[in-house]
């Protein structure tokens, strides 16, 4: 009994002294509530890079409490469900899958460009935050890219319990949830998507005079293309992730040579 | 001396110490009626905070308070946890997509299955919290130490919570506001350490909780034929 009531303090007292040290925090899958949506009739490909399923934040809060924070498979988790949600037919890839044998309309690769986090000893409130800023990069059929959307999400949780784990978890998985409901709301908006639907694959082809762009295809001119027979290219899948550079799929190793690079676009979130 | 007397003194006098060891509180708790209320059977209501996007920072142990003063006792009201309502409407109801005024509820009832949810659960009334409780003001200086002979406390420290909320409440029979209830409560809890130190504590937030739950049961359920 004297034993058990030792370990017990010595856990509150360790808790207590861990509370202004830092923390490892571990995010498990986070799952969202079926959205009250009518889904895209759409076939996209999901593309989950290596560094987007293992992502870790590691800071050091001025220069005192050391943080890192895996959200491990949440995010894979989260777009796997919420693309589930959103688009009539899904399919997930892994970093290495070959998107071009694939019936699909468009490839979506999420990526994290940023992760930023703040605790009560930084904001001088007693409210736990974090910032996740995404992006998206969509290819069409051709493997082109046809939109690059940065979207940030923003969760933000009270402190309760001994330590800042619970709450920067609770904190991350809100972010997460915001960002769900900011694609739910804008990704057609802010990417237009819904255009590549059967869109012809050998308009995409002269579609890039014009550059494989961030803004996305005006909605007249995709009717244009619809015109046109369709053509299906086969297409290679570049090694995804931010070090890779703009994700262009192309026939021709060459060709990549002379293109211009993607610009990031930047479209309001 | 009789059991029940001793027991009644006994109970009085731990009244008597209570009301002796909390601090000063003072407390306004008003409403302003838009729209004609009130509540039938089997209609509920729920409790949401507004939106931390926009500033909010209503704490959630405030708004679990407001739901159980409510739907406590004989008169109680039903109410749908916020958690529940929230997650069945997803994502209609999160920060950044809840609707910050009324005329954005034409439009969120069009949206495919909400309309049906919020009928399933029979929700007729939806109050959005606003506010916080915070520290205002404090002072006073207090020390204690500690020896082989044993230890102790000297000293006087003050300190001053103020509770404000807001509570809009949305009628989704007829898709208009029904009005608000507001509550400021001011709370100063002392701390007196003559060797031993002694709270005199003043739960503001408590009381804000309790002044507001009381006026909105009221507000909702009792019209006053304007």
């Amino acid at each position: 009994m004297r034993a058990k009531l030792r370990s017990l303090i010595g856990a509150v007292l360790s808790a207590v002294l861990m509370a202004g040290c830092g923390a490892n925090v571990t995010l498990d899958p986070v799952t969202i509530p079926t959205p009250l949506i009518d889904p895209m009739p759409l076939s996209v490909a999901i593309r989950i890079p290596a560094e987007f399923e293992h992502y870790v934040h590691e800071d050091e809060v001025l220069g005192r409490e050391k943080w890192r924070i895996d959200l491990g498979r949440s995010n894979a988790a989260l777009f796997s469900q919420l693309f589930e949600f959103m688009f009539d037919d899904v399919t997930v890839l892994g970093p290495d899958d070959d998107a071009s044998t694939l019936p699909i309309d468009a490839l979506i690769e999420p990526s994290i460009d940023a992760f930023e986090f703040s605790v009560p000893s930084q904001s001088k409130t007693e409210s736990y935050a974090v910032w996740i800023r995404y992006r998206l990069r969509i290819y069409d059929s051709a493997g082109d890219m046809y939109a690059n959307w940065p979207l940030s999400a923003y969760g933000k949780s009270e402190q309760f319990g001994l330590t800042g784990d619970e709450p920067l978890k609770r904190a991350a998985i809100l972010a997460m949830r915001d960002a769900a409901a900011l694609m739910i709301m804008n990704l057609d908006k802010s990417t237009a998507i819904s255009a590549l639907k059967d869109r012809p694959a050998a308009t995409l082809a002269s579609g890039r005079s014009t550059g494989a762009t961030s803004e996305p295809v005006p909605g007249e001119q995709a009717a244009q293309q619809k015109t046109r027979p369709p053509k299906r290219r086969d297409v290679t899948l570049p090694p995804p992730g931010p070090a890779a550079g703009p994700a262009v799929l192309s026939m021709d190793a060459d060709e990549d040579d002379k293109r211009d690079p993607v610009p990031e676009g930047s479209t309001d979130d | 001396m009789t059991e029940a007397t001793f027991s009644s003194g006994r109970t009085f006098t731990a009244g008597l110490l209570a009301l002796a060891l909390s601090g000063c509180i003072t407390s306004r708790v008003e409403d302003a009626r838009e729209g004609i209320t009130g509540i039938e059977a089997g209609e509920s209501i729920v409790i949401l905070a507004k939106s931390y996007h926009l500033g909010n920072e209503t704490e959630d142990k405030y708004i679990n308070c407001i739901e159980d003063a409510l739907s406590r006792g004989s008169k109680g009201l039903r109410v749908i946890p916020h958690k529940q309502f929230v997650d069945s409407l997803f994502p209609w109801f999160e920060p950044r997509t809840a609707p910050a005024e009324t005329k954005g509820l034409p439009k969120l009832m069009q949206r495919p299955g909400v309309a049906e949810r919020i009928a399933e659960q029979n929700v007729r009334y939806i109050v959005w919290l606003d506010g916080d409780t915070d520290r205002v003001a404090g002072g006073g200086s207090l020390s204690c130490a500690a020896g082989p002979g044993g230890g102790g406390c000297f000293g006087f420290a003050w300190w001053q919570n103020d509770a404000d909320y807001n509570a809009a409440v949305w009628d989704l029979k007829g898709l208009e506001s029904a009005g608000s209830v507001t509550a400021d409560v001011s709370g100063t809890s002392f701390l007196p350490a003559l060797v031993v130190p002694i709270p005199l504590i003043a739960r503001a937030r408590a009381a804000a909780c309790k002044g507001l739950a009381e006026q909105l049961r009221t507000f909702i359920v009792d019209d006053p034929q304007v």
